[in-house]
C-alpha cells in the first residue's frame, strides 16, 4: 500500500459528464436570472447556502475531531478537510446571491404592501449591516478553517507534533468562533426571509441540519474513494460504523429539534408564530413536510438502527444519498414557501441549480482532493486510526515515530 | 466435575486475536477471551453470536412507548379531560416527549437489567479472573481440554507461535 500516493486523476469521461452538467446547470441559472428572477433567486439561495453549510460541516467534523483527540477518524480527514476547502468558493457565491439580489428579503424592499419592523429587528435587519455580518461571519470560518486545514497538511512533510497541538488550539477556537456565529448566520439568511416570523431554536434547527447533511457528504466521499482505490485497504468496516453511528446520531438529533420547533409553536399558538407551519401545512405543502421528517429521521433511523447496515458501505452510501436530498427539502421548506403560493414550485428553476452545485461541488472536491497525500501520512494518530482493524496490517509497524510519541506521552 | 484449562498470556491485541483465530479452526474448546479493553474482531475470532440485547431495548423501548402513549391519552381525554388552552383532548403533539422519555427510560434499564441477568451479575459477586492483569495490559486465552486427544505440547507451541508470553495449565473446580 502507498500511503504517499495522492488521488489519480479522474476518468476523463466522468471530468467532462460533470463539467456538461455544471455548464448545463450553469445555463439554466442564467437563464432564471432573466426569465424567471422570482423562481431562480430563492433556489440559488437554497444551493449557496447548501454549499456553506457543507464546506462548514467538513470543517466543524476535522475541528471536533482535534478537540476531542479523536484517533479513528485520521484515515479519513482528508475528505472533510476537502470539504471545508470548499468554503471561499462557496462563501463567495452566497455573497453575490445576498448582493444581487435584495427583494428575497421583504425587509430590504421598500413596498407598501410590507408592515414595517419595529424595535431590535428594524435595528438589525438594514441592508449595510446585514452585508458586514455576512461578510464577518465567512470571513472568521474561512481564516479559521484553512488554517486548520493548512497546518494539517504541512503535516504530511514533517510529521512534527506541533502542528497537532496548533490544530487542537486552532480547532477550538473555530468551534466557539462557529457557535457563535453561525446561529446568527442562520437567522440573517434563512429566518429573516420571513422578518416577522421568529423562532429562537432556529439557530440550532439549522446546525443539526447542516452537520446532519456534511456527515452524509463525508460518508458519500469517503465510500465513493474506497470504491475508487486510494482509501481501498486503509478504511473497514469500524470505520464505516463509526460514521454510521454519527449519522445515526445526528439524525435523530435533527429530528428532535425539528419536533421541538413545531411543538413548542404549536403548543403557544400565536399567530404570528404559527402562521409559518401553517402555510407550509396547507393544501399540496403538506406532504412535502411529512417526506421531510420522513427522508431526514425515519429512513435513516430504522435502517441504520441494525448493527450490520452501519457495516455496509453499500446501505450507509444510500442512507446518506435520502439524507442529502430531505437536507434540499428541508431547506426548500425554509427557504420557498414565502416566495410561493398554494402550489410548490418545482422544475428545471429548481433542478437546474441542484445540479450545477453538485457538479461544481464535486469537481471542486476532487481539486482539492488532489493537493495533498490522500490520508495525512504523517499524523501521530494515524496508527491509532489504522489500527481499527479486523486484520491486523504490518502497515502498523511501519509507524515508527508515532509509537514513540505515545510510549513518551505515557511516560 | 472439574475441567482442566490451559491459559495462555499475550501482551499484543494482534496476538490473541491470531491466537483464538487458529484456535478455533483447529477445533480446540475456547472457554473464554479476556482484554483490558474491547478489541477489535475478537467477539467474531472466537465466534461469539450477535448480542440479543439489542432485541430486548427495541421491544421493550417499543413497549414502554406504546404505554405511554396509551396512558396519556386515557388520562387526558377519557378518565379526566382537562382543557389545555382550548387544544383537542387527544393532542397527539403534547404526548410527545413524554413518551420520548419513557422509551428510553424503559429501553435502557431493561437492557442493563437484561444483561445484568444474562451474565449473572448480581451485587456481592467475586470476579473470575484468570490474572489479575487483564484488567490492566494482558490479554489472556482460556482453552478447554476438552478430551483426552488433547495434546498440550502442541497447543503450547501453537500459541508460543502467537508470541504467548506465558502458558499455564490449570484444574477448575465447578
Amino acid at each position: 500500500m502507498n500511503f504517499e500516493s495522492t488521488l489519480p486523476p479522474l476518468p476523463e469521461g466522468s471530468v467532462r459528464l460533470l463539467r456538461a452538467l455544471a455548464a448545463v446547470g450553469g445555463l439554466i441559472i442564467l437563464a432564471g436570472v432573466l426569465f424567471a428572477p422570482e423562481r431562480i433567486w430563492p433556489s440559488l439561495l437554497l444551493v449557496t447556502y447548501f454549499l456553506v453549510c457543507t464546506a462548514l460541516a467538513g470543517a466543524f467534523f476535522v475541528a471536533l475531531q482535534y478537540v476531542a483527540g479523536a484517533g479513528w477518524s485520521v484515515a479519513l480527514r482528508r475528505v472533510p478537510e476537502t470539504l471545508a476547502m470548499l468554503l471561499p468558493a462557496a462563501g463567495a457565491a452566497l455573497i453575490l446571491v445576498l448582493l444581487a439580489r435584495p427583494s428575497l428579503y421583504p425587509w430590504a424592499v421598500h413596498d407598501s404592501a410590507y408592515v414595517a419592523l419595529q424595535g431590535f429587528k428594524a435595528l438589525w435587519l438594514n441592508r449595510p449591516f446585514f452585508l458586514a455580518r455576512a461578510a464577518v461571519y465567512l470571513a472568521l470560518w474561512i481564516g479559521l478553517a484553512l488554517a486548520i486545514v493548512r497546518t494539517s497538511r504541512r503535516q504530511d512533510s514533517d510529521g512534527a507534533i506541533e502542528h497537532t497541538l496548533r490544530n487542537e488550539k486552532l480547532s477550538a477556537v473555530f468551534i466557539v468562533v462557529f457557535a457563535l456565529t453561525f446561529w446568527p448566520a442562520a437567522f440573517d439568511w434563512i429566518m429573516s426571509l420571513e422578518p416577522h416570523w421568529s423562532s429562537t431554536i432556529f439557530g440550532v434547527y439549522n446546525f443539526a441540519g447542516m452537520f446532519l447533511s456534511g456527515l452524509a457528504t463525508i460518508i458519500v466521499l469517503t465510500v465513493w474513494l474506497e470504491r475508487l482505490g486510494p482509501l481501498h485497504g486503509v478504511l473497514n468496516d469500524n470505520h464505516l460504523h463509526d460514521l454510521g453511528r454519527l449519522l445515526f446520531a445526528f439524525s435523530t438529533f435533527w429530528a428532535y429539534i425539528w419536533f421541538s420547533q413545531y411543538m413548542l409553536i404549536w403548543y403557544a399558538n400565536f399567530p404570528e408564530e404559527t402562521v409559518y407551519y401553517t402555510r407550509r401545512l396547507h393544501g399540496a405543502w403538506q406532504p412535502l413536510f411529512l417526506l421531510n421528517f420522513f427522508l431526514n429521521w425515519v429512513v435513516p433511523f430504522f435502517i441504520l438502527l441494525m448493527r450490520a447496515s452501519k457495516r455496509s458501505a453499500t446501505t450507509l452510501m444510500r442512507v446518506a444519498v435520502f439524507v442529502l436530498v430531505g437536507r434540499w427539502l428541508d431547506l426548500y421548506l425554509m427557504i420557498v414557501p414565502p416566495h410561493a403560493g398554494d402550489w410548490p414550485p418545482f422544475g428545471v428553476w429548481e433542478v437546474g441549480p441542484a445540479v450545477a452545485a453538485v457538479a461544481l461541488g464535486l469537481l471542486a472536491s476532487f481539486h482539492y482532493l488532489r493537493q495533498a497525500p490522500i490520508i495525512p501520512v504523517r499524523d501521530p494518530l494515524l496508527a491509532e486510526s489504522l489500527a481499527q482493524s479486523d486484520t491486523p496490517k504490518p502497515s502498523r509497524v511501519s509507524a515508527g515515530s508515532s509509537k514513540d510519541f505515545f510510549q513518551a506521552g505515557v511516560g | 466435575m472439574s475441567r482442566r484449562l490451559l491459559i495462555g498470556v499475550f501482551e499484543r491485541e494482534e496476538d490473541i486475536l491470531n491466537a483464538t483465530r487458529a484456535s478455533r479452526t483447529l477445533g480446540y474448546t475456547l472457554v473464554d477471551a479476556y482484554a483490558p479493553y474491547a478489541v477489535h474482531g475478537l467477539d467474531e475470532a472466537m465466534g461469539l453470536a450477535p448480542s440479543r440485547l439489542p432485541w430486548v431495548c427495541f421491544a421493550l423501548g417499543l413497549a414502554g412507548a406504546a404505554f405511554k402513549v396509551w396512558f396519556e391519552f386515557w388520562t387526558t381525554s377519557v378518565n379526566w379531560p382537562v382543557n389545555v388552552g382550548g387544544k383537542p383532548w387527544n393532542s397527539l403533539p403534547a404526548f410527545v416527549p413524554i413518551t420520548f422519555e419513557v422509551m428510553v427510560l424503559t429501553a435502557g434499564v431493561s437492557t442493563v437489567l437484561a444483561f445484568l441477568a444474562v451474565a449473572r451479575l448480581l451485587p456481592g459477586r467475586k470476579a473470575r479472573l484468570p490474572r489479575a492483569r487483564v484488567t490492566d495490559d494482558e490479554f489472556v486465552l482460556v482453552l478447554e481440554e476438552s478430551d483426552a486427544a488433547f495434546d498440550v505440547a502442541r497447543v503450547r507451541r501453537l500459541l508460543d507461535g502467537f508470541n504467548a508470553v506465558r502458558i499455564e495449565e490449570r484444574v477448575e473446580e465447578a
